[in-house]
Order: structure tokens, then C-alpha cells, then sequence
């Protein structure tokens, strides 16, 4: 590629050699690219950098004052104990979504997947909900998990004794997270049939030749070459749990009493509902730690299993 | 030909190790069908009810069978239309949503192509910057964000929905990789030709990322429509409001326990997406299964 650049600056130079000419193919990069740099520069690296600042100051947005007060945001938000609280609601909305949607979508996508006709109609029937607004199908969750005659009370209330999940403090987040289930399958289901195009098939034949089980060719074939989707799936439906907010916002509002808490909704409640710009900084900072952690292990977990192909 | 196929066909002189119905209505494959009928019957519930809900007269709401329609009435749509300014919320979601995609084409286009073709220095840096600006969640910054947005006025403006995504590093990112897999010969040949930058770029370089363009604008529309988080930071009032948030913030303070409207109110917010994505299925799976590719 190298090559072929710069033959094409010596082929074209000699024809018309106008000093303007030359002076603006070597700016025409920076013409590209400045605009980007400069956005990213304003709205990801100074916030970033601004973040830290934020931290350390009480700031009245209305006033435009800035008081620095030094470590009290960061006592404060540890002595409410609100952030510990989130960390453990954020993880615990994870440990509710992330298993069940990843099984179920797996297992529907290998039903799609085995599916001699079909299969493109429930693969749109299951990721309807991925394309819905999710705040409006809140609106409607909300609805259904209404006390007493909503259908969730109507139906599973009845039968098991659960009703008014929303205003439970142990059934909230259970309520926020079928929720999140509801919209996740498709999304996992999609990466999965993504995978399983790419499961080699005579090794699935070779192995139905020599007598192996449905569940024997699921173990030892289908699910090894899966191993990419898996990861992907997995570190996608761990950021979603660490971006929840619009279910959470609009069914519990953070409650009862802050069980259905997450870190962003905190993040929202401090920064922008208490108006306390340096509490919700030390919120981003916790965030930004988990968002980063979830990478790190995405990273780590693709290179284990490209030696692990390589092998 | 295709290995599926091959596998499927009956075997010449073979040895028949396997019997394998090849029929749609096998029992086994029936049996999926049923089984994944199931799971879309929780998958489908929500809009039935919504659907349901927003066509039926208040006071039958809770009452008959869930299942079917009873008296059917658009009582609850001109409830909305006269009570929510929704259409106010359309063209300021529609504004939004193009105002960035169109943005990010500006900016974004130009970048990739001189990221993935043009030899300068300070590309190395350029692309760390995409890189790290790629692994941040826009939640992190969004404390910071308001604050720069904040300092210049825009709180409750359009500007504010639409500035922090005009520079998309993981449109950036996508954009390049396939700038990277198209031959450089073409885009040489262009400039062999003494085009000008700018005329390379309009007339070479954006036709040929069309495809990739079709895709990211889905995904681009599709998010932005959706959002609630973003303008619920920087929102304040139903001015800019797009969809969502002037959805809630009005069910909220006016039609509290009126579950006729609110259900009909969701059904409008949803509709557009909905019949946007029954006419183009393909594409917005590809689009928003890019969503995915954020973390990548």
C-alpha cells in the first residue's frame, strides 16, 4: 500500500509540478481528519480530564461558580453509601440478564438455525423487541406490572403469590431485568446465528457419521467453534447492564428504597435530578473503571481463545 | 455449491449411515416450531397488549379477555393528538436523527478515508485517539458533556442532542476498515487523474461507501431515535423534545392513570421503527447488530 502511495506522488508530480498543488496534498490529510480530532478532542478527552477536575469541586452550573472543596464528593458519595449500593444492584441486574438471555438466545438461535423454512420470520419476531423504542415498551411493561390489575398480578401474582413487583424492593430489579431479558434474547440470538453460519459443517457430518449424539456434535463441535460469539455476546450484554437506564427510569425510578438503583441511573439521580455535578462525576469514575474492566476482559478472553485456535 | 446443499443431497453408492428427513414438516422440525412459537408468544405479548389496549375504550381496558379485541375505538390516538404535542416530537426526533447521521457523514468520511489511504504523519496518533475514543461508553461522558454544554448556553436546544455525536469513532472505525478493503489502485487512479481532493472524495470516495453508509446510518438513526438517557441530561422542557422523552415527561404530568392513551401514545412512538424495520429487515439487524461492534 505504501508502494502504490507514493509511486502515485512521484508519477503525478513531475506533470504538474505547481508548488500549490503539492502544498495541498500534503494539508488535504489534515483537512480529513482535523474536524474529527477536534470533536473527539472536545466531547471524549476533555470530558475526560474535566471529569477528574469534577471531582474535586462543587459546581453551580445556573451561577457558573466553581468552589473547590477537595476530597468531600468522594467522602460524601462513600459515606451515603449510595455507589456501594449501585456497584452491587449493577452487578446483581448483570448476574439477572447476562446468563438467562445468553441461554435462551443461544438456544433460539440453534432452533432458527436447524429450521428448513421459517426461520427468517421468528428471526424477525425475535428481534422485534431490539428495534422497539424501548422507553415506550417500558411504558407498556409498566402497564402489565401494575398492582393488582395489571396482568403480571392477574396472572403470576395469582398462581405464585408475587404481585406489585414495582413496588417491592425485592421483585423491582427481577421486574427490570425480565424486561431486559425481553430485549436482549434477539441481540444474542442474532450473534449466535452469525456463529453458527460459520460452524464448520462436515466436521458436524463427520461426526453424524460416526454416530455421535445431537448433544455430542453440540459439545464437541458446535459449541468450540460458538467460542467468539460467546464472548461478544457476553461483553455486549454486560455493557447493556452497565448502560440500563430508560427501563429503570421509566418502571421503578431507582426504587423502592434503591433497589433497582444502577450505576447510571445514579449517575443521572446525582448529576442531573440533585443537581450535584461532583457527586455524579464520582459516579462516572466508577463507571468509566467497570466500562474499562469489561473491555480488559474482552481482550483478554479473545486472545486466550485465538492461541487456543491457533494451537 | 453450497455445503448445506450437498450434505442434504441424497448419497450415490454411499452407505445410508443416517436416515435425515429433508422434509419441512418433519416431527423434529415441527417440534421447533412450536417450541419457538412459544418463546415469541413472551416476545410478542407486549406490542399485542400495547396494540390491544390502544384501540379499546377506557373503561374496557382491564376488563374481557386479554387475548382478543373488543369494541374497537381511536378515542385513545385522538386523546394524544390533542392533549400531546407529538408531533412536535416527531420533527424534532426526525431533525435529530438526521442532523447527526448527516454530520457524521461530514466529518467521519473524509477521516476514515484519509485514516485508511493517506500516508501523513500523525495518522499513528490520529488512530490511537479513534481507538480510545471507541472503548468509552457515552455515559461517562455525559457529567462532563453537560457541563462544556452548559458553559455555552445549549442546555435545551436541539445543538444539544445533536453536537457530542457529530464525531462517531466507531463509525470512523467501521468506515475505515472498509475503505481498507477496497484496492487502493482505485482510489490512485482518481488522483492520477489530478482530481482534487475534495472531488475525489465527493465523487470516488462517498459513492463507494454507500453499503457501509446504509448500514451505520441504521444503526445511527435507530439509536438516536430511541434515546432517552442523552436528552434526559440536557432536556429541560418540550422545546427540543424528541420522541421519547416528551413521550414520558407528558404521560408523567398529564395522563397519569389514563392507561388508553398512554398505551396509544407508545404505540405512535414505536411505529415508526417498527414498520421501518418490517420494510427493511435485513438492514436493520446489520445496523443495529453494529451496535455490538462498539466494544470491538
Amino acid at each position: 500500500m505504501t508502494t502504490a502511495v507514493a509511486d502515485a506522488d512521484i508519477l503525478a508530480e513531475p506533470s504538474r509540478p505547481l508548488p500549490r498543488r503539492w502544498l495541498s496534498r500534503r494539508l488535504e490529510p489534515y483537512v480529513f481528519v482535523s474536524p474529527l480530532i477536534v470533536l473527539i478532542g472536545i466531547f471524549v478527552l476533555a470530558p475526560g480530564v474535566l471529569t477528574v477536575a469534577l471531582m474535586f469541586f462543587n459546581v453551580d452550573i445556573l451561577a457558573g461558580t466553581w468552589k473547590f472543596t477537595g476530597l468531600r464528593n468522594i467522602q460524601q458519595a462513600i459515606g451515603r453509601g449510595e455507589i456501594a449500593n449501585s456497584i452491587v444492584v449493577t452487578i446483581e441486574y448483570a448476574l439477572l440478564t447476562v446468563p438467562p438471555s445468553m441461554v435462551l438466545g443461544l438456544l433460539v438461535a440453534l432452533g432458527i438455525n436447524g429450521l428448513r423454512a421459517g426461520g427468517s420470520f421468528w428471526r424477525a419476531a425475535y428481534f422485534l423487541p431490539v428495534a422497539a423504542t424501548l422507553v415506550a415498551m417500558s411504558i407498556v411493561w409498566r402497564w402489565m406490572f401494575l398492582a393488582r390489575r395489571g396482568l403480571v398480578d392477574q396472572t403470576v401474582g395469582k398462581w405464585m403469590g408475587l404481585t406489585d413487583w414495582l413496588n417491592s424492593s425485592d421483585l423491582s430489579l427481577p421486574a427490570v431485568a425480565l424486561v431486559g431479558n425481553w430485549q436482549q434474547i434477539g441481540f444474542v440470538a442474532i450473534v449466535y446465528l452469525a456463529g453458527l453460519a460459520g460452524v464448520p459443517k462436515h466436521l458436524l457430518e463427520a461426526a453424524r457419521i460416526d454416530g455421535a449424539s445431537a448433544w455430542h456434535r453440540f459439545w464437541h463441535v458446535t459449541w468450540p467453534a460458538l467460542g467468539p460469539a460467546t464472548v461478544f455476546a457476553a461483553v455486549i450484554s454486560s455493557i447493556q447492564a452497565l448502560r440500563i437506564f430508560d427501563t429503570i427510569a421509566t418502571m421503578t425510578k431507582g426504587g423502592p428504597a434503591a433497589s433497582s438503583e444502577t450505576l447510571t441511573y445514579l449517575l443521572w439521580k446525582r448529576g442531573i435530578y440533585y443537581f450535584d455535578i461532583g457527586g455524579g462525576a464520582v459516579v462516572t469514575v466508577v463507571l468509566l473503571a467497570f466500562a474499562l474492566l469489561a473491555t480488559w476482559i474482552q481482550k483478554r478472553a479473545s486472545r486466550r481463545l485465538e492461541r487456543a485456535g491457533s494451537r | 455449491m453450497d455445503p448445506e446443499a450437498r450434505l442434504a443431497a441424497p448419497r450415490k453408492g454411499g452407505q445410508p449411515v443416517t436416515k435425515r428427513s429433508t422434509s419441512p414438516f418433519a416431527p423434529g422440525q415441527i417440534a421447533v416450531h412450536v417450541a419457538l412459537a412459544a418463546g415469541a408468544i413472551f416476545m410478542l405479548l407486549p406490542f399485542w397488549l400495547m396494540i390491544r389496549a390502544a384501540l379499546t375504550p377506557e373503561a374496557e381496558i382491564f376488563s374481557g379477555n386479554m387475548l382478543t379485541l373488543g369494541t374497537v375505538t381511536l378515542d385513545n390516538f385522538r386523546r394524544v393528538f390533542a392533549e400531546v404535542p407529538i408531533l412536535r416530537y416527531y420533527f424534532n426526533g426526525i431533525f435529530v436523527v438526521v442532523a447527526i447521521f448527516i454530520g457524521q457523514v461530514i466529518v467521519c468520511v473524509p477521516a476514515a478515508y484519509a485514516l485508511a489511504r493517506l500516508h501523513f504523519s500523525g495518522r499513528e496518533l490520529s488512530l490511537w485517539i479513534v481507538l480510545g475514543a471507541l472503548m468509552i461508553p457515552y455515559q461517562v461522558t455525559a457529567i462532563p458533556v453537560y457541563v462544556i454544554l452548559a458553559q455555552f448556553g445549549l442546555i435545551d436546544t436541539r445543538s444539544a442532542l445533536i453536537l457530542p455525536f457529530v464525531a462517531n469513532a466507531f463509525g470512523v472505525f467501521l468506515l475505515r476498515q472498509f475503505f481498507l478493503a477496497i484496492p487502493g489502485s482505485v482510489f490512485e487512479a482518481a488522483r492520477l487523474d489530478g482530481a482534487g481532493a475534495f472531488h475525489t472524495l465527493f465523487s470516488v470516495v462517498l459513492p463507494m461507501a454507500r453499503p457501509a453508509l446504509v448500514t451505520f446510518g441504521i444503526f445511527s438513526f435507530v439509536s438516536h431515535w430511541n434515546d432517552y438517557f442523552w436528552p434526559s441530561f440536557v432536556l429541560r422542557s418540550d422545546a427540543a423534545a424528541t420522541v421519547p422523552f416528551g413521550i414520558v415527561r407528558f404521560l408523567d404530568a398529564e395522563l397519569g392513570s389514563d392507561y388508553g392513551p398512554q398505551m396509544a401514545a407508545a404505540t405512535l412512538s414505536v411505529l415508526p421503527l417498527l414498520v421501518g424495520f418490517l420494510l427493511a429487515q435485513r438492514q436493520f439487524i446489520n445496523g443495529i447488530a453494529m451496535s455490538a461492534g462498539q466494544v470491538e
